[in-house]
């Protein structure tokens, strides 16, 4: 992320250089500078004075996905995966429009990416002129930030400035729509760029870390509630140094997944809609509840009112707007998450807490209680063991991207995490389709990691245009489809909420993946019976180049437990 | 109706008040602040937006909500999270009381 002072030799850089030059290449050179060497993209009319100069910028690896979904999805796989900002183009009118669903996802998630959207040109704006969208207007509530750029000299400091905002804080998606005669334009101006003075708090006052101790060491029944802003705030070894100082369980949620290891002694698994029962049940319970970089997303909470009903409640937060927004709290600690932790210490100069030995080994007597049984019945390949051994099989633990759906629920309770970065899913939004094309970013940002994408028959379908990038540039990319020829959670829904009213989440007529894969040279097999899961696991993980395994499983498999919506944790149905 | 469908059925929750936001003169600033408040569950009910000596806009609305589970305090925060929103503040009968 830039620096404040980065900031301000960038801005001091630009406005030596005083050569004339067109609004594309001030905006290719700007985005260099910032370190980017990736750019997910497709070219279009009004972005061509853009993919025209973008050859004489060889620091800049542009990936020419697909679909401008693809690119956008691609952008957020690789931000996620390297901790780094993403970069996105594309042309305006449906070019844009096709990022819309990519953006919101970023800002759903808090993902640093900068789109930059080609437009028509100044004088046609406003005009509805051909592929001519307000694209500025469309994104206004799912951007952290964007711009309009109606002049090439304010390049320079608009996209240092947008960088910064993209990963300053709780990161998110900044947007730049540029005219094509602005980047056409030449120039020898370079506009000064006002820094940006809304810098964060540091971490909580002093006071509200003595209140948070005080509260920790009072509890009877502390209880961690970790969520995405762990790995975001890069806070995870505080974290860790802090669970293993005080010995308190931890339940996370979808995006916190990682952020301690699925083995740790003191965790307790997922909590939520489809969480663990122990983790559940834990929250119900609890008498503090420790919230670390989570925002009672309702998906984690079920109904909120019943949500650890008896605790007191500490929030640590980057982002202060979601301290006292779903839920009261008794401390709220803004700022940066990594200092925060690393300054809670409740135990020190000998003090005293209550006895939590109790609490803790109810806890992990659920959890033991719990425990998965993979050992189902039928005949069927059981997807959450081939999860399961899939990622204990892989050699460094591999990342995992996700479509939307039952397997996205698969991967969440039964796949090995132990660093989050290693575990990217649609999260807010539920993106299907966002599994194929952020696997292909992630492995371009991590090419030395094993990546892994798990995708369903319904989510596949929504970008599979994608394996066309992965030949093209021979992304080594594993995908694992579960194709249980439905749409398995809205028809699991329409089985235990619509009176089994299947409507329209037959999927029984797609078609052949293994087929579909190869004719986009890829190579894919399938995988039908139990006994096959073993060797086909093998080959998956032997292969050197992309690789598709379809896998054929039961119709009728459902995600459990499951909390029905609006209901407590509690609430929680079974098989 | 099933369990499911009665579950979703809200009612507004009756908070109201007036806020004032400091924005800063950048294009889109003031529909951002705008958007965001009817997003985030509020109706307007008076709008005044007045440019100042130093070239920002203070932007005075008064504000109803629609439902949910909102508070100004958070509105607030949500609006000064916005960039070129320099700040906002909840403004009423107590400010009035202060400043007489």
């Amino acid at each position: 992320m830039t620096t404040a002072t980065q900031f301000d030799r960038q801005q001091t850089e630009i406005l030596a250089n005083r050569e004339p030059k067109s609004g594309a290449r001030l905006l290719l050179e700007s985005i260099a500078a910032q370190g980017v060497d990736m750019i997910f993209g497709y070219p279009g009319g009004a972005i061509m004075p853009v993919y025209d100069v973008l050859p004489k910028i060889p620091e800049l690896n542009h990936i020419l996905c697909r679909h401008e979904q693809g690119c956008g999805m691609a952008a957020i796989g690789y931000a996620r995966a390297t901790g780094r900002t993403g970069t996105c183009f594309a042309t305006s009118g449906p070019g844009a429009t096709n990022l819309v669903t990519a953006i919101a996802d970023a800002y759903l998630d808090s993902v640093p990416v900068v789109f930059v959207t080609g437009q028509v040109t100044s004088d046609l704006m406003g005009t509805d002129g051909f592929q001519e969208v307000d694209i500025f207007g469309i994104t206004l509530p799912i951007v952290k930030h964007s711009y309009i750029v109606r002049d090439p000299a304010d390049i320079p400091g608009m996209i240092a400035e947008a960088y910064f905002i993209a990963a300053e804080g709780r990161p998110g998606p900044v947007l730049i729509d540029l005219p094509k005669d602005v980047a056409n334009a030449l120039t020898r101006e370079r506009h000064r760029w006002r820094p940006y003075p809304k810098v964060k708090p540091e971490m909580g006052q002093a006071q509200d870390i003595a209140a948070a101790e005080a509260l920790i060491r009072n509890a009877n029944k502390p209880l961690f509630y970790i969520g995405g802003g762990i790995a975001q705030g890069d806070g995870v070894t505080e974290l860790r140094e802090l669970v293993d100082r005080t010995k308190i369980p931890v339940v996370s949620t979808l995006k916190g997944l990682g952020a301690m290891p699925s083995d740790h002694p003191n965790y307790l698994g997922m909590l939520g809609m489809h969480g663990l029962k122990a983790a559940n049940y834990a929250v119900q319970d609890c008498d503090l509840l420790i919230v670390a970089g989570a925002r009672f997303d309702d998906r984690a909470t079920g109904k909120l009112d019943t949500f650890a009903p008896h605790a007191k409640v500490i929030h640590m937060d980057i982002d202060i707007a979601e301290i006292n927004k779903l839920r009261r709290v008794n401390v709220g600690l803004d700022g940066s998450l990594k200092k925060n932790l690393a300054a809670l210490d409740p135990f020190k100069n000998g003090q005293i807490r209550k006895d939590i030995s109790a609490w803790t080994q109810l806890c992990y007597d659920r959890r033991a209680e719990h425990e998965w049984d993979y050992d189902a019945p039928g005949d069927f390949v059981y997807a959450p063991k081939l999860l399961h051994d899939l990622s204990r099989r892989a050699d460094d633990s591999a990342i995992f991207t996700c479509d939307v759906g039952q397997h996205q629920m698969w991967v969440a309770q039964h796949c090995y995490f132990d660093d989050p970065k290693d575990h990217i899913t649609s999260g807010g939004l539920g993106t299907m389709g966002f599994g194929l094309p952020a696997g292909l970013g992630a492995k371009l940002g991590a090419p030395e990691r094993t990546v892994i994408t798990v995708s369903g028959d319904g989510s596949i379908m929504m970008n599979i245009q994608e394996l066309a990038t992965l030949f093209r540039y021979d992304i080594a990319l594993k995908i694992v489809l579960l194709d249980n020829s439905a749409l398995g959670m809205v028809r699991q829904w329409q089985e235990v909420f619509f009176d089994k009213n299947y409507s329209e989440t037959n999927l029984s007529d797609n078609p052949d993946f293994a087929k579909v894969a190869r004719a986009f040279q890829i190579d894919a097999f399938t995988v039908n019976t139990r006994d096959e899961v073993d060797a086909g696991i093998d080959r998956l993980l032997a292969a050197q180049g992309p690789i598709l395994m379809h896998v054929k499983i039961d119709p009728n498999e459902n995600v459990w437990p499951l909390v029905p919506p609006g209901r407590s944790n509690a609430d929680m149905m079974e098989r | 109706m099933t369990q499911l469908q009665r579950d979703k059925t809200f009612e507004p929750s009756g908070v109201n008040g007036k806020l004032k936001v400091v924005l800063h003169d950048v294009s889109g600033t003031l529909i951002r602040a705008l958007g965001t408040i009817e997003r985030r569950g509020y109706d307007y009910r008076d709008v005044h937006c007045t440019q100042r000596v130093d070239g920002d806009f203070d932007l005075l609305v008064h504000i109803e909500d629609t439902g949910g589970p909102n508070n100004l305090d958070t509105l607030c925060k949500q609006l000064e999270r916005l960039y070129n929103v320099v700040s906002a503040e909840m403004v009423g009968r107590r400010k009035r009381a202060e400043r007489a």
